[in-house]
């Protein structure tokens, strides 16, 4: 059982957790004609990575949406950051 | 009787005697025995029979690396199978029962199976089996092959203990090295746990005269004394199964015969491996007769319980750790023969009782043979936790190579067997030192199976996988050693492959003529040892398996005859009263329409969101445009996912400019609060929106029907309730009794209706309040089957009944947003593809049946004339009392163009006939909505 | 459609103890429960904020959520809805959550059995998942007495827990 660390109330279990998506998914404008390549692409594409991910996930007790950086092999937690300023 | 007791050995009391039976028979046993010690101390050697061909066994190792003795063990009424006799302690009044053998294990009628070995090799079942059906053989096979049966009467209260625990070294395994570890590490202040799955640490110390000059029982003691005072703990009967990740090592603690063990989950800052080792078989013809056993089993049978377990022995063994255990077998007045096994091939003479060897024509008069291929570390755990195995050429063995993280290895686990330089590797690395292990005084002669070999050569006892068998799954091409398992069924044995797994691959090396770490090891899992399902699962069953939310007036319904069912995750009335229960409901429905029903809707959701922006934020969550709704209005609406796909229904109030409250689905409350919350906070500026879950604050009592009205006016409520002062649509808040109270004007039944919130501790007062006013009106409560057939009267849809993951808004007739809404919103470009715009989409529409016809059956399809292509699907379909006629709603391709059209329905095989009309079949103007 | 009232126990009843060796368990009556939610709520609350493993000794004390919000307890009463002045929202919560006592030497080895709660273990809120329900755990008076608020709908099935995992814990 994984612990990861929550950025507000520090290392919990991860049944605590519930993953959102990889980082780096921007809501295209969809006021401004988005493709529908674009929009496909953000819907449905993943990076699925090897090794080192940057990936956003909810702590759910708190709510707090923040990034986790971890290993998806070793499953080494790296770091955790929130989301807010986060950059993409 | 070749095995007996010797007076004044071993660990067991012998002033203690303990009376058990054994398939029928009386018996004897000591205190400190394990069943399987006990048995042999008695003399008897056969308890069990092999799962294929049921072949006589007897123990082979003298603890977790037995797969022969398993057991059905009964105490006190309570029965277990799959007990393993060597690592069950033996307690007074234990009536144990070999398994897979009828009716005991020294006479099995299906012993005749062995007879037709020659046609049950590897991959019989996957070749013999498959014609006509597989399902024709299997319960006859699973019979024949069983391990014993679970009782349903031992379940009910074999509920396992689960605990969380941390401690900052986890030391796996109470022998000479894991105690030093433990004690070096607990006297340099760290906060030390020791596990140790016998009853007393020790491990193979008490093989040994002494051990650093001392005494083995006084040298265990001070070792544990002294890991104690320095304030470390030392958990016996129990087993590190697994190990999980970030450390999370799984223990599992037997306790009393009978109760479910206890599951630690302990989180460990760094883990000590000191496992230990494992005495590995030696292949040759019929090795797998009762009588023989490995020289450690031999040894640990002496030591442990004073079992001397031949009185002529012959020795088949490579190694100088095997051979170190011998005088000790001597000194207790065995006679014992070493026979080189590089000398010729080797064979078993006798049957249920050995008669000795044969090597080349030479024979070898033995009661008993000893047997060992040398030592294998026990890496399961360093496995477990992505620990890298090395091959030594020089001990023939897997050991422990690149580490995991946090984790070391001593002892024999890291190969260390030479006990003196072991201890001092084991306090240095306790303390943080690095690990050298070094092979000393250790030596073998490298000893495998040899392809070709004459005979019947057992490499997994309890599965019966043969060295030809090895040799028949090469020829097929079964060579990966993970084909070569699930093949053979080599290593699935309840022992894991403990024993078997080493000779398998080393058989597999030498047909194809590779080195063994070329071949490779099987994936190691846990659990390391055989572990009841009831472990894992814990007090997660009955009540505590999916506990349903409970409704604040749970009371109050089932003082009023409720029968409770499950709905959406709450514990919900369904109807009420006994009787015939379609006649009950339908009478629910004719009275909520003729006066007025009252149901408790409190699971609906009640979700505030606040603030700044909330606005804005609402108006992009949902489907429907927000920002125009004024103070005290309500609207309905749909949540999409960004795939336009329709989440969730319900309504929202605007309760002033900064303030509105979500009405979700019942079911979907938890989901839409972290759905809110996740775009909250992504893409919007968390610190002007807020959303607070306040749904278990309230109950909600709603009043529908004709005389709702008047009945809602009985309670003195300052409102006016007038359709003109307080129309569909609208939010009032008011005080009753003191306190607050909520009004909503929303319908779920096409009547006029009235939904009132009061805090949760008062729903109690309320609801008596209304079901006062309403009786003499001839109103009364009100059901979720009743209220769900008088929704779908009215086409009122329930997300995920009457919709499917692709249903969008425009399928259900919402279009306008679609069209008009010019502000971003989730789903919006998704409702733009082509697959949205295409004109064959499933819409929402009813079907109405013929004149005295019966209802449609739900998730019936609709299919095209000829192709019999399905067009979409029944999803609600209902009796209506109200119309006294079928109704039902579907989901059909392009439905909403083909209304008067008539359709086929296929259902099971049987075909009829169906006319798409519009989803409301009951007061489609709506007037009484309004009245 | 079916009948299943017979396969739920009826709902533990307000006033139940349950009184085993080291451990006593009980329901606790408290005057208010309110959310308050803002950018700076932590700072700005105005009273003892409680994290874990704190001991709260007042009468009316403030549960840290969240970064940004609280569970203000047997505070004063408050205006419900946006408090634009103070950047608040605030809700009445008092019959949202359920309060149980868990007391005694015994009570940390039995919240043990839900969750990975450790003394050594900081945290900045008291919420946790405990026993598989949302909860907010802190100690309120004394070391060994923890307080756990559950949702309401859940707080039955809660009791059932403690109850349950008291009885097969045996020794410990
Ligand atoms: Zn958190």
């Amino acid at each position: 059982m994984q612990i990861f660390p929550c950025p507000f109330c520090g290392p919990r279990d991860e049944r605590e957790f519930h993953f959102a998506g990889e980082l780096g998914k921007t809501r295209p404008d969809t006021r401004d004609g988005v493709s529908d390549a674009d929009w496909a692409r953000y819907l449905h594409e993943q990076r699925n990575e090897k090794g080192h991910v940057r990936e956003v996930w909810m702590h759910m007790p708190c709510s707090e949406l923040f990034v986790l950086e971890r290993d998806s092999v070793s499953m080494a937690v790296i770091g955790s950051s929130p989301l807010r300023g986060a950059a993409e | 009787m070749s095995a007996h007791r010797v007076a004044g050995r071993g660990r067991i009391d012998a002033d203690a005697p303990l009376n058990f039976s054994f398939d029928g028979r009386a018996f004897q046993g000591r205190r400190g025995d394990t069943i399987a010690s006990a048995l042999l101390a008695n003399g008897v050697r056969v308890m069990g029979r092999s799962f294929k061909y049921h072949r006589p066994r007897g123990p082979w190792g003298a603890w977790v690396d037995d797969p022969n003795a398993i057991m059905n063990v009964a105490l006190n009424g309570v029965e277990l199978p799959n007990c393993p006799a060597t690592t069950t302690y033996l307690e007074e009044g234990m009536a144990a029962r070999s398994v897979n053998a009828f009716p005991s294990a020294r006479f099995d009628l299906k012993g005749g199976l062995d007879l037709f070995h020659r046609w049950l090799g590897a991959g019989f079942y996957y070749k013999t089996f498959m014609w006509p059906d597989w399902h024709l053989f299997e319960p006859m096979i699973r019979r024949m092959a069983g391990l014993g049966a679970v009782s349903d009467a031992v379940l009910e209260g074999y509920v396992a203990d689960q605990l969380h625990d941390r401690c900052e070294v986890l030391v796996v395994g109470g022998g000479a090295a894991g105690l030093v570890a433990a004690r070096s590490a607990a006297e340099a202040g760290q906060d030390v746990c020791l596990v140790e799955d016998h009853a007393e640490c020790g491990g193979g110390v008490w093989q040994r005269a002494e051990i650093e000059g001392t005494a083995p029982a006084d040298w265990v003691a001070a070792q544990v004394a002294a890991i104690v005072a320095a304030g470390g703990r030392v958990l016996t009967r129990a087993t590190a199964f697994g190990v999980f990740d970030h450390r999370m090592v799984g223990i599992v603690e037997n306790r009393a015969f009978g109760q479910a063990p206890r599951l630690r989950r302990m989180r460990a800052g760094r883990i000590v491996l000191a496992s230990g080792a494992l005495d590995r078989p030696v292949t040759f013809a019929n090795n797998d007769r009762p009588g023989v056993m490995s020289v450690d089993g031999a040894g640990e049978m002496l030591a442990r319980y004073g079992v001397l377990v031949g009185r002529r022995i012959a020795v088949v063994a490579n190694n100088s750790a095997a051979r170190a255990v011998l005088p000790a077998l001597v000194q207790a007045g065995a006679e014992v023969v070493e026979v080189d096994p590089a000398a010729g091939p080797i064979r078993v003479l006798g049957a249920k009782r050995i008669r000795g060897l044969d090597q080349g024509g030479r024979r070898v008069e033995a009661d008993t043979v000893l047997a060992s291929g040398g030592l294998t570390p026990l890496v399961h755990l360093w496995r477990h936790a992505g620990g890298k195995l090395d091959w030594c050429d020089a001990r023939q063995a897997f050991i422990p190579g690149r580490a995991p993280e946090g984790m070391v290895a001593v002892g024999a686990a890291a190969g260390a067997f030479d006990l003196e330089s072991a201890l001092e590797e084991a306090r240095g690395v306790a303390r943080g030192g690095a690990v050298e292990a070094s092979v000393s005084h250790y030596h073998l002669t490298p000893l495998w199976p040899a392809p070709g070999a004459k005979g019947r050569q057992w490499i997994d006892f309890q599965h019966d996988v043969t060295l030809k068998d090895v040799e028949l799954a090469a020829r097929e091409n079964y060579v990966s050693v993970e084909h070569l398992k699930r093949y053979t069924t080599l290593g699935m044995a309840s022992d894991q492959g403990k024993t078997a797994n080493m000779a398998g691959l080393a058989a597999m090396a030498a047909i194809q003529g590779r080195p063994i770490p070329e071949v490779g090891t099987t994936t190691f899992r846990p659990p390391f040892v055989p572990i009841p399902i009831e472990t894992y699962h814990g007090a997660h069953r009955g009540q505590l398996w999916h506990p349903l939310k409970r409704l604040a007036l749970e009371e109050a319904h089932r003082a009023a005859g409720a029968a409770l069912g499950e709905y959406g995750g709450w514990l919900r009335p369904g109807w009420y009263g006994q009787g015939d229960v379609a006649q009950i409901i339908a009478e629910e429905v004719r009275m909520a329409r003729g006066t007025a029903g009252i149901f408790d809707a409190s699971p609906l959701g009640k979700i505030e969101v606040m603030g700044p922006d909330a606005e804005a934020f609402v108006d992009f969550v949902y489907y429907n445009t927000i920002r125009t709704l004024k103070p005290g209005h309500i609207r309905y609406g749909f949540l999409l996912s960004e795939g336009g796909a329709v989440m969730d229904d319900g309504v929202i109030a605007r309760v002033d400019q900064d303030r509105f409250v979500i009405s979700c689905s019942s079911s979907h409350v938890d989901g839409v609060r972290t759905h809110l919350e996740a775009w909250r906070q992504d893409g919007n500026d968390p610190d002007r929106i807020f959303i607070h879950d306040t749904t278990q604050h309230w109950a909600t009592v709603t009043m529908t029907g004709p005389k709702a009205r008047e009945i809602v006016g009985a309670l003195g409520l300052e409102v006016d309730l007038s359709a003109e002062a307080f129309p569909h649509m609208r939010l009032r808040e008011v005080v009753w009794q003191g306190g607050p109270l909520r009004i909503a004007r929303v319908s779920f039944t096409g009547d006029v209706s009235f939904e009132l919130s009061i805090r949760a501790s008062r729903a109690e007062e309320l609801w008596q309040a209304l079901i006062a006013a309403g009786a003499p009106l001839g109103a009364g409560p009100l059901g979720l089957e009743a209220l769900s057939i008088m929704r779908a009267e009215k086409g009122y849809l329930i997300i995920g009944k009457d919709t499917d993951g692709e249903t969008m808004p425009h399928d259900l007739g919402f279009g306008i947003p679609r069209q008009k809404k010019t502000v971003a919103f989730i789903g919006d470009r998704s409702l733009h593809n082509a697959k949205a715009n295409s004109t064959a989409r499933k819409q929402l529409v009813g079907l109405r049946v013929a004149e005295g016809a019966v209802m449609l059956p739900t998730g019936a399809h609709v299919v095209e004339a000829g192709t019999q292509r399905s067009l979409g699907y029944v999803t609600s379909s209902y009796d209506s009392p109200t119309l006294d006629r079928p109704i039902a709603l579907a989901l059909i391709e392009d439905g909403v163009a083909q209304m008067g059209r008539e359709v086929t329905i296929w259902h099971l095989g049987e075909t009829r006939r169906a006319t798409i009309c519009g989803p409301c079949a009951f007061d489609p103007e709506g007037e009484r909505l309004h009245a | 459609m079916r009948d299943d009232s017979g396969k739920w126990d009826r709902l533990p009843a307000v006033d139940a103890v349950i009184d085993a060796p080291g451990v006593v368990i009980r329901r606790v009556a408290l005057v208010r429960q309110v959310l308050i939610s803002g950018p700076d709520v932590l700072t700005q609350i105005d009273g003892p904020v409680v994290e874990w493993p704190g001991v709260v000794e007042a009468e009316s004390y403030a549960l840290s959520l969240r970064r940004d919000r609280v569970l203000w307890v047997n505070g004063p009463e408050m205006a419900e809805g946006w408090d634009a002045a103070r950047n608040w929202a605030v809700s009445d919560v008092s019959d949202g959550y359920e309060v149980v006592e868990i007391a005694g030497a015994g009570a940390l080895a039995l919240l043990c059995r839900g969750a990975e709660v450790s003394l050594d273990q900081p945290s900045r809120s008291v919420a946790r998942l405990l026993f598989g329900f949302g909860a907010f755990l802190y100690r309120a008076g004394n070391v060994q007495t923890y307080r756990a608020h559950v949702g309401r709908a859940q707080a039955g099935a809660f009791w059932t827990a403690l109850e349950v995992h008291l009885r097969v814990s045996g020794d410990v």
